[in-house]
């Protein structure tokens, strides 16, 4: 399987959806699909603020506690950035439907699995940005997400970007960030063994690759990192919307 | 959940007028399918089908399990759609709507009963072990005929999916991993397809193929056939609706086989396609599991 | 404790005795169905029935059965899918009274303006101009078909000079070919075209929907607008 280097998304391609985006990247390919504010059910409904429902499906078989769990943090997440105010009484959907995840060449993939599955959730937070971006729905920021591993290699323990299905399962501790386009920490996850420092050298590696478009904002400071993985993945949530808004309003 | 809303007063007269004058308001010709698009995914078992604004997606997956106590030697094959908010808001999580219902009915007569898979190739070891096989049905948007496309999609993602070779020695049953071995197809028997008929007027005299959305919520009756390229018919279903004359309904057989036809030759040049594709990387592929090991 | 549970009956127009009033110090007091609030402090039941009263809740109303609900005196109007219905008083037409106002029956369309939009609160529509007196073209909409459009391009149809700055010319085009339409356009991305034929109707929903879909340019329009006059005559 090859894994996507460059992440790969496409915009509003769902008809019936008020917005859409398609997301690949790192081997997981993820269809978002955003309808709202619509009616909210009477029982469900909060007098101040829209109520925001996030659905996670997986390729293969029925959802079950994994994939709430997944929806939790995704919800908890998203609603900090959507302006639920500005929608009293009614809902906004997020339907995130899972159709690639990396295949592990070494092991048989079973249906029901208990554990946690943290790997996906970058994937699943950038697909939901997308199409919340692609639905108009008013936000105070956007979002950028990545995961990075430790992995011990010789007795010494280094940092890997957006590791591999058979990394992530060699690795000694697995982390999940995500940072607002204010370069506000909003999501932490992680799961192993790990040291404080370590975390830090999570959190500083993460920062620079979720929040430094400003920063390297030519291609040689990009070079000089010497890193030809490192996406940036910012400024891929911007130019990609962009294009949609171009091509919306070509008339103009 | 919301309800769907209704087609207007005008909507429904003025649809219906159009289709007295033989005119459809794509444009199409009364018996014509929107265009219809097969891709396979980069993993095995994939297949994401459009028809016009429909789109679906089916993906196959199998791992080993008991088989159950009163066929020990058949496998397990299970079609699952479930509808999620995705295709409409008015479809609920864990709350089957009828389109939802009607949609795996026909799918588990078409494609489970008519012995499309065959079961007893997936018995590993008598009463102890076997293969089981699921199909998760995807609707992604609902833009009508949610059936025709989601059968096709089965019908191809099973075609080209690849299980895990295995090997028994004795009472040791081997399952090899992708890396090891090859994965191998499905023993596979026949490929039926659905293909649905959408009447219309007082009598259901006027007869539509691939109805889309606002088409299938105007229609008095419908009926869907399924059979596969020898024209051999798995089941018909006419659920309710205006009853419609004896003739319409051969009529539609006979228009369903030459559709099926279609279908049956769109899959197959897809498949040979994919393989074609693989083939090229197939070397490549090789050569860098070898790498990383 | 004893007048707790006496019971109250009350008649229209009766008077409620100050005592029965509930008077909770912090919580405003509610009144439920049955009753009249007549300012600066008067309250009058308006039906026949028992008087209850919730101390805890602060809150008073009349108890009875029978009689029906009031009759509707709003349309109920769906303006978007799967979103609460808009309410348009039956009175909200040209010329419209008690006994002229137009006969709505469900699943029919108007051609409507929003007059009151608040987060909290339910839109309210109105089809005639509430200084004027006059539809300017609102009101219901018969015959014709309803098509689905994008905002966007609902938005360049709306537009004053829709050719110039919205880059529409399918219904120019159309009109200046001899085809005899009239169109309504909603901002809720709807729609409305009607004609004495069924096929002007529909190479007018065609033009704009392709033209809309396909993202068509002036000359691509130009171009389309030729090729389905030739598709239909």
């Amino acid at each position: 399987m090859t894994v996507t280097t460059e992440p790969e998304a496409l915009l509003s391609h769902l008809h019936k959806a008020d917005g859409s985006a398609t997301y690949s990247y790192a081997g997981y390919t993820v269809i978002g699909a955003v309808n709202g504010p619509i009616e909210a059910q009477k029982r469900d409904e909060l007098p101040e603020e829209a109520i925001i429902d996030v659905v996670v499906r997986p390729a293969a078989g029925v959802g079950g506690t994994r994939e709430r769990h997944l929806e939790s943090l995704l919800q908890s997440t998203l609603r900090q950035i959507i302006l639920v105010n500005n929608f009293p009484r009614t809902l906004i959907q997020i339907i995130l439907q899972i159709t690639v995840t990396p295949e592990n060449e070494y092991v048989n993939g079973k249906l029901v699995q208990a554990n946690v599955n943290l790997p996906v959730v970058p994937a699943l937070l950038q697909t939901a940005i997308l199409s919340l971006l692609s639905a108009s729905l008013p936000m105070t920021a956007t979002l950028t997400s990545t995961c990075l591993a430790i992995i011990s290699e010789d007795g010494q323990r280094h940092i890997v970007k957006t590791p591999t299905a058979r990394q992530i399962e060699q690795s000694q501790s697995f982390h999940v960030l995500a940072f607002t386009s204010q370069n506000e920490l909003i999501l932490a996850e992680s799961e192993g063994a790990f040291t404080m420092k370590e975390w830090d050298d999570v959190y500083s590696a993460a920062y620079r690759q979720c929040c430094t478009t400003a920063a390297t904002d030519d291609a040689d400071t990009l070079m000089d990192e010497g890193l030809p993985t490192d996406t940036d993945l910012r400024r891929f949530i911007r130019s990609t919307v962009e294009q949609k808004t171009a091509s919306d309003l070509y008339w103009k | 959940m919301p309800r769907e809303a209704e087609p207007s007063l005008n909507e429904r007269a003025f649809v219906i007028q159009a289709l007295q004058e033989g005119q459809r308001l794509d444009g199409r010709a009364l018996d014509q399918f929107r265009k219809l698009e097969l891709k396979f995914g980069d993993q095995y078992g994939v297949a994401d089908v459009t028809l016009g604004k429909t789109r679906v997606l089916a993906k196959v997956s199998a791992e080993v399990t008991a088989p159950y106590t009163d066929r020990p030697f058949d496998g397990i094959f299970t079609i699952t759609t479930e509808l999620s908010p995705m295709a409409s808001p008015a479809f609920e999580v864990n709350r089957p709507t009828e389109t939802e219902v009607l949609l795996s009915r026909l799918l588990e007569k078409t494609v489970r009963r008519s012995n499309a898979l065959d079961l007893e190739s997936l018995c590993l070891v008598a009463g102890q072990k076997c293969w089981s096989v699921r199909v998760d049905l995807h609707v992604l948007s609902h833009d009508g005929n949610l059936i025709d496309a989601s059968c096709l999609a089965v019908v191809a993602a099973l075609r080209h999916f690849r299980k895990p070779d295995t090997s028994i020695e004795g009472d040791v049953v081997t399952i090899y991993t992708p890396a090891e071995r090859e994965p191998v197809p499905l023993s596979w028997l026949h490929s039926p397809f659905c293909v649905t008929f959408s009447f219309y007027g007082d009598n259901g005299e006027i007869m539509l193929a691939d109805a889309n959305l606002l088409e299938e919520q105007l229609r008095v009756a419908s009926c869907t056939i399924s059979l596969n390229k020898h024209g051999e018919i798995c089941q018909v279903a006419k659920l309710g609706g205006t009853a419609v004359e004896a003739i319409s309904l051969i009529q539609c057989a006979s228009a369903a086989v030459s559709k099926v036809k279609e279908f049956s030759t769109l899959v197959d040049l897809k498949l040979a396609d994919d393989i074609k594709r693989r083939d090229k990387g197939g070397l490549m592929a090789e050569l860098s599991a070898e790498n990383e090991r | 404790m004893a007048t707790q549970a006496e019971r109250v009956f009350v008649l229209p127009g009766d008077e409620i005795p100050a005592s029965l009033i509930p008077s909770h110090p912090k919580r405003a007091l509610k009144l439920g169905p049955g009753l009249r609030h007549m300012p600066p402090s008067e309250l009058i039941p308006t039906v026949a029935g028992e008087l209850v009263t919730d101390h805890k809740k602060n809150s008073i109303w009349v108890e009875y059965n029978g009689g029906r609900r009031p009759g509707p005196e709003y349309y109920y109007v769906t303006i978007t899918d799967y979103n609460p219905n808009a309410i348009l008083p039956q009175l909200a037409f040209e010329m419209a009274t008690k006994k002229t106002r137009p006969q709505l029956t469900h699943g029919a369309l108007v051609y409507a303006r929003v007059c009151l939009a608040n987060r909290h609160m339910d839109p309210e529509l109105e089809c005639v101009s509430p200084t004027t007196g006059k539809a300017d073209g609102l009101g219901p909409l018969v015959g014709g078909m309803l098509y689905d459009i994008s905002l966007g391009m609902a938005r360049r149809l709306l537009m004053r000079k829709s050719v110039e700055e919205g880059k529409v010319a399918v219904l120019e085009e159309l009109g200046s070919a001899g085809l005899a339409f009239e169109t309504a356009v909603g901002r809720n991305g709807k729609l409305w075209v009607n004609s004495e034929s069924v096929k002007t109707v529909l190479i007018v929903g065609r033009a704009v929907k392709e033209t809309d879909d396909d993202k068509l340019g002036v000359e691509q329009q130009k171009k389309l607008v030729r090729k389905l006059i030739k598709e239909m005559s």
